[in-house]
């Protein structure tokens, strides 16, 4: 038996269930977490302007009710929120699922993670194995892979 | 992998100290519980779910000890009493393997334990 832990962007986690429950994967636990990886936190402008509403970028920049909002990811170089222009905030929300399942499934599953969870950019996430020696469902005490399926 | 059951008042000073020496990736996860006092009892009231942080930090083998010497000293809390001596509810750490890593992003093999 493997624990598998997966940390994933909060918008990937409905089609990662979806892909989990085609596979017959029934037994999953969500989390809400924060967290950070090897770019601390970081944000680039355009993934900003995909995913903040007005407000929460005219804050950001400073600027006044009224004033022209500089154009979110337009690319134009020199200018104040050119679309790589990063911010660091530090821990982002993220969702980390856990699940349990016999060794055979491992390979399955994390497939089936990284398909519904690559979008290219840093912050995807990460997978993470571990051993774990023990189940037991606590309605019949079965054991093992018997308390898996 | 490293999970550190800590106070929330120091989980700051502890990301601070990680990040200083250059300990990317953290977890953190909002969670109650109790240790072996079995909660705390203020006035008449019995409170078994004591809100924790609880950091999930995964290192390579090698900075597994010098993490862990790093959550130490930064969550251990000082009393009047017995400075830097800790007091009851630091919490505690545990260490754990991983098997295999993969980084989403590029679908790799991410080194590390």
């Amino acid at each position: 038996m493997k624990l598998i832990i997966a940390i994933l962007r909060e918008d990937r986690v409905e089609d990662t269930k979806e892909v989990l429950e085609t596979l017959g994967i029934k037994g999953v636990t969500f989390l809400y977490v924060t967290g950070r990886g090897q770019q601390k936190g970081r944000v680039t402008a355009w993934e900003l302007g995909e995913s903040l509403n007005r407000n929460m970028r005219m804050q950001l920049v400073g600027a006044r009710p009224g004033e022209e909002l500089p154009n979110v990811g337009s690319g134009v170089a020199g200018s104040p929120l050119h679309r790589d222009t990063e911010f660091a905030f530090g821990f982002l929300p993220k969702r980390m699922i856990i699940m349990v399942a016999s060794d055979k499934e491992v390979n399955l599953i994390v497939q089936a993670i990284l398909n519904a969870n690559q979008t290219g950019q840093h912050g995807d996430g990460r997978i993470f194995i571990c051993p774990m020696i023990g189940a037991i469902r606590i309605r019949t005490g079965e054991q093992a892979d018997k308390a898996l399926s | 992998m490293i999970w550190a059951v800590i106070r929330p008042e120091s989980a700051q000073r502890v990301i601070k100290a990680l990040d200083i020496t250059g300990i990317g990736g953290i977890t953190c996860l909002h969670v109650t519980g109790h240790g072996k006092e079995m909660g705390i009892t203020l006035g008449a009231v019995h409170y078994t779910e004591i809100p924790k942080e609880m950091l999930m930090i995964v290192v390579p083998d090698n900075d597994v000890a010098k993490t862990v010497t790093i959550i130490r000293k930064e969550a251990k809390t000082g009393s009047k009493n017995t400075p830097g001596e800790g007091t009851i509810g630091d919490g505690k750490i545990f260490v754990t393997y991983v098997e295999d890593t993969f980084a989403i992003r590029t679908a790799g093999k991410a080194g590390g334990t």
